[in-house]
């Protein structure tokens, strides 16, 4: 989730419509856990201090149940057995008035589901969607044109399976059941979103600008359903942006000699994530006690809980509890901030006591899961005549499908990717994001930078032809070095290693040998097109408002046990976080919880306004030290490596200062004379884990058991729980816990302190068995860090050999080979394993998937995988493929979120090596055989 | 109303099951899951293309791969069956021992989600029992692990650590390949 541009105005806007406006909520009224899985129960994942296989790796190869769509009513204890299902049925067309459903299909049988559920049972209910702007309308009424293919008209409910398994045979593609009305057309409707960044830099690049987002602002134009009302030069707030860029226009229209202009368009198709776990969820409403159980499969399960509360607190059902439980596992890239689970717990309060599944066939899942937004793309670059680019502009016009969604920051993360990897001393990217009949797009991995920065390679790739220079040489005079300035004017963090890669790539066998492969494998394999091609990116991670909270705590015993907001999507999260806390405790986690959402050990109050909140009033916000900027943050495939591991190792940090540390200066000290400490005074700093031990300088190693033991006796801090904040740079506060007096990035800690603490201290551990300790003061980054877009970035770039057939236009990939920095690697193999799925899905993009976008798209719900190609083993080069991950810069070189860039930068390879295949450059993805077949 | 109804038996998991009335169109995914609680057989596509829902079929003539949405309860009807929860053995405490190919995979990192790894891990037990029967040259292992498994989709992982994994089991098996266990060094993903 990054939505940097959802600007104050619109969030009132919807936020009124809410009620809700800056409401601040208490953290505990929806509980919210993982549910009960073998994980966990396996202890041989890591033994001898080592890794052998992934956390939760043997409930999953035995195909226990750690999904949420494996979950049935008898699985749960307290639930009662009887299960029934349930069907959404969603409309297929949005050009006729729906007049209402006819399931007199279903009467003859006696299949009529038991209960039914419309828009008018739920209007007379008082159930509305949480955020509808965001997430739509649970059910369109009769009477309305639907506002896009694939909404739901209804939720049917059967109680006993076979019924609904022959309902469902009578009602799927049966377009009968709708009753039409006139043929309507769409009323206009304004732009989900619309923003334009301006940067003219000074003279150097590392210096003070001339103009940026970072220095000045962003452009928000108005938007209404006339369209994008984009500000003019004397605009009393944005006029001096507009003046800027009109002045980059000028010249790109009549460049100055030895400036040549280079523009293509290119248009970036809409997919289908195709998550193997179809959207689902099973709940069972207690009415008797006003108790919601929700079993939900969802990335963002702390909003999913949150919205459901409001969800059923505003209606007519009474509410006391609210346990919302996710898949220890979820079949991710498609299930964040998404709107099924408010269905699954609707369908729940209508099951007439009985636990409700709701699943969606995989023809539903096309018609109605989030989707990848398609973006026509206009690009242009000024080149001068050494082949150095002075200035980029580039004009995006998404899709955003029927509901807003991500739409507006999946189009601000779009365009300000655009640059890819180079520095542009000028640039000016504007994005417009519109609404459709189409399905609705969100949050996808890649996050809309795979359709621009694949752009940009594509025209990088052609610039280089165009110029007579070799692709890489191109890239390397141009790529943005560290302290650079990206097109948003923010100083990238740490150092730009992206140089590093397209120097070992421009030095690769493949690279400096393809024109005579080329020349051999064409005369060895008559009829095909042998080529080479290249692609080089860097994709940001975060989301400029990232939060966590992470307990770790000792026992007695030495006993390590966390308890993480992180939830287990596949990529390995939970694995990796049990192991970040070795290097500040000795040894990976013991026991652990994730997925939690109750944290009465910190008790703290937020508006989650992170990116609209002025400064002033966040200032003085802030003086409440029970006060955060958010509470957690949404899990997506690229968040967890950076920002978890900051917070997991902090509690790590935590739990060592000011418990196992002053645990071992006691006992270094003891005795009458000063012990051995005395000769040899230390302080932290000289902390050192050795095989488990912790020693300083020439001090006996102790063991985590003996610190444990000594912590627990003297009443030392026992346990740490820590919140973090990252705007783009991580929020810091002083603190004063036991005498210790310091500063941490982090913005708010609970302490628990050993058995033997005094009976003051016991006292204080009042919240969850924690003592809240309030922060002396709190530093954040400035809200202006919110123009920045982004500063952390993960470099990678892919070259692709293949073959395409002159007779068919099919594509084969030889091989390919992928360098990646991604910081140090917590688990490599985790790291390969995501960069492999990543390169298969970025090849899926480049040359096989494809949805149209009209009414013969999948909202027509008659989309599966039998007409939807995605890449099989045979179309990945799979026995012929390489990944190189360039080492850490030291031994403390934060992990970073690399699992979005690894697809982005294959699909503009694949796109240059079909270009030097057949001679002609595409600007379309994908580059199927028929499009091929079609220029040869 | 009268859902039409067959007289069902077969063997699951080396357990006798029937005779029971079942729906007589009922796919045998549904009987897993909805009759018999064994989720592990995970229905994706509904079409028989993705083959998350590979279920194993023995026979006299040996075993094959089924995909379970698709493959209705008359055709498995009398039939010996496996699912992924019949691969993995038990020790004397219950817990489950991997199969060498589900020991591989967890060995490889092969997995993320594992939405699809039920599939892939009966799709390559399959293989690695026929290739008992009939052992091919190892250099033609890697080819037939892409004929075996090519059908079994992922959208994870990109294929290549089930299929080291399961190279690694056909090579290190003797009596797999015909001329015996060898080291081959074309996968060179060495993130």
């Amino acid at each position: 989730m990054r939505p940097i541009d959802v600007s104050r105005r619109q969030f009132l806007a919807s936020a009124a419509a809410l009620g809700v406006i800056a409401a601040v909520r208490p953290m505990r009224p929806a509980q919210a856990a993982m549910m009960p899985s073998p994980v966990g129960q396996d202890r041989g994942w890591f033994a001898d201090g080592k890794l052998r296989y992934r956390r939760d790796g043997m409930a999953k190869v035995t195909g226990s149940k750690v999904f949420a769509v494996d979950i049935r009513a008898r699985d749960l204890e307290g639930w009662p057995d009887e299960q029934s299902h349930a069907m959404t049925i969603h409309i297929p067309r949005a050009d006729r008035i729906y007049e209402g459903l006819d399931l007199s299909v279903l009467e003859p049988d006696g299949l009529m589901p038991d209960v039914l559920v419309d828009a008018a049972t739920a209007q007379a209910d008082g159930l509305s969607m949480p955020d509808p702007d965001f997430y739509g309308e649970f059910f369109l009424p009769a009477g309305q044109l639907p506002p896009m293919l694939g909404q739901p008209v209804a939720i049917g409910i059967w109680h006993d399976y076979e019924r609904f398994r022959a309902a469902r045979a009578l009602i799927r593609f049966n377009n009968d059941i709708f009753r039409w009305g006139a043929e309507a057309a769409q009323p206009a409707r304004a732009p989900y979103g619309a923003a334009q960044y301006v940067r003219i830099g000074g003279s150097d690049p590392r210096g003070a600008d001339v103009f940026s987002a970072m220095k000045d602002y962003v452009v928000w134009p108005a938007t209404s359903p006339q369209g994008v009302t984009w500000p003019g030069p004397d605009d009393a707030a944005f006029g001096a942006a507009v003046r800027h860029a009109a002045a980059i226009r000028t010249e790109f229209d009549s460049p100055p000699e030895g400036l040549r202009v280079f523009r293509r368009h290119y248009s970036s198709q809409s997919i289908e994530h195709v998550t193997m776990e179809p959207e689902n969820g099973n709940a069972w409403y207690d009415a008797a006690t006003g108790t919601l159980h929700v079993i939900g499969a969802s990335q963002s399960p702390y909003s999913a809980a949150e919205h459901i509360l409001h969800l059923v607190t505003e209606s007519r059902f009474t509410l006391n509890r609210l346990d919302f439980v996710t898949g220890y596992t979820v079949g991710y890239g498609q299930k964040e901030h998404q709107s099924f689970p408010n269905y699954v717990a609707l369908a729940a309060l209508y099951g007439e006591g009985r636990p409700v599944r709701l699943v969606l066939d995989r023809w539903q899942h096309f018609q109605f899961a989030l989707k990848r937004h398609p973006f026509e793309t206009d690009m242009a670059i000024a080149v001068d005549a050494e082949g150095r680019f002075q200035a980029f502009t580039c004009d995006m016009i998404g899709d955003g499908g029927g509901v807003m969604n991500f739409s507006p920051s999946v189009g601000t993360v779009a365009v300000t990717a655009a640059q890819s990897v180079y520095y542009f001393p000028k640039s000016d990217l504007k994005v417009e994001v519109w609404p459709s009949i189409g399905v609705t797009a969100g949050s996808m991995r890649g996050y809309g930078t795979l359709q621009s920065m694949a752009a940009t390679e594509m025209l990088v790739d052609d610039i280089a032809a165009e110029i007579g220079m070799d692709p890489i040489a191109l890239r390397r005079i141009n790529v943005i070095g560290s302290g650079m300035k990206n097109t948003q004017g923010a100083v990238p963090s740490g150092q730009m290693r992206i140089d590093e890669i397209l120097a070992l790539a421009e030095q690769d066998p493949l690279w400096t040998g393809r024109a005579a492969k080329k020349a051999e494998y064409e005369a060895a394999n008559p009829g095909m097109l042998y080529g080479v091609g290249f692609g080089a990116v860097q994709k940001d991670f975060g989301t400029g408002a990232e939060a966590a909270v992470v307990s770790l705590e000792v026992t007695p015993e030495g006993r390590l046990a966390m308890r993480h907001v992180a939830n287990e999507i596949g990529a390995g999260a939970t694995t990796a976080q049990m192991l970040v806390v070795e290097p500040f405790v000795g040894r990976p986690a013991d026991e652990v919880e994730f997925s939690v959402q109750d944290w009465p050990q910190m008790p703290l109050v937020t508006e989650d306004q992170p990116y609209t909140t002025p400064q002033e009033e966040e200032d003085q916000l802030a003086l409440n030290p029970f006060w955060v900027p958010r509470f957690t943050s949404p899990r997506s495939a690229s968040n967890s490596a950076y920002y978890f591991t900051h917070a997991s190792q902090q509690a790590a940090q935590m739990l060592l200062r000011l418990g196992l540390w002053p645990a071992a200066l006691s006992i270094w000290g003891g005795g009458p004379d000063g012990g051995q400490l005395l000769p040899e005074p230390v302080t932290i700093a000289d902390a050192r884990w050795q095989n488990g031990m912790l020693t300083a300088r020439s001090l006996e190693p102790l063991s985590l058991e003996r610190l444990a033991e000594r912590a627990h006796r003297d009443g030392l801090v026992t346990g740490a729980c820590v919140h973090t904040f990252n705007r783009w740079a991580w929020a810091e506060a002083d603190f004063d816990i036991d005498g210790q007096q310091f500063r941490a990035p982090i913005d708010a800690i609970s302490v628990k302190w050993g058995t033997g603490a005094d009976a003051a201290k016991r006292a204080r551990m009042s919240d969850g068995g924690y003592a809240f300790v309030p922060r002396v003061k709190a530093y954040y980054p400035p809200v202006q860090r919110n123009n920045a877009g982004t500063v952390y970035y993960a470099p990678c770039a892919t070259m692709v050999e293949l073959a395409v057939s002159s007779g068919s236009g099919e594509v084969r990939i030889l091989s390919h080979k992928t360098w990646l920095e991604c910081g140090t690697q917590i688990v490599p193999e985790l790291v390969s394993g995501q960069l492999e799925g990543g390169v298969a899905m970025g090849i899926g993009h480049a040359l096989y998937e494809d949805l149209p976008v009209g009414a013969d798209g999948p909202g027509n719900g008659t989309w599966n995988l039998s007409r939807y190609r995605i890449p099989r083993a045979s179309d990945v080069a799979v026995w012929t493929q390489e990944g190189h991950v360039l080492p850490a810069l030291s031994d403390n070189d934060p992990p970073k979120g690399m699992a979005e860039v690894v697809m982005i930068p294959v699909a503009a390879a694949c796109a240059n090596a079909i270009a030097q295949a057949t001679g002609h450059r595409f600007d379309r993805f994908p580059i199927t055989a028929t499009r091929i077949q079609e220029v040869l | 109303m009268a859902i039409p109804k067959i007289s069902f038996s077969a063997t699951i998991n080396g357990q006798k099951i029937g005779p029971v009335d079942l729906p007589e169109d009922l796919m045998a995914v549904e009987l897993l899951q909805e009759y018999l609680n064994l989720t592990g057989t995970r229905l994706t596509c509904g079409q028989g293309v993705c083959r998350a829902c590979t279920i194993i079929v023995d026979g006299e003539e040996g075993s094959r791969t089924v995909p379970a949405c698709i493959t209705g309860i008359a055709w498995l009807n009398g039939r010996s069956i496996r699912t992924i929860e019949g691969i993995a053995g038990k020790d004397t405490d219950g817990r489950p021992v991997p199969s060498p190919v589900q020991q591989a995979f967890l060995k490889h990192f092969s997995f993320q989600c594992s939405y699809c790894t039920p599939g892939f891990v009966n799709a390559a037990t399959v293989l690695v029992e026929s290739l008992a029967k009939a052992p091919i040259p190892v250099a033609e292992v890697e080819g037939r692990i892409l004929t075996a498994l090519d059908a079994n989709l992922c959208r994870c992982t990109g294929y290549v650590r089930y299929y080291q994994a399961v190279r690694e089991v056909i090579l290190s098996t003797p009596g797999l390949t015909v001329d015996g266990p060898a080291q081959t060094a074309n996968a060179t993903v060495k993130a």
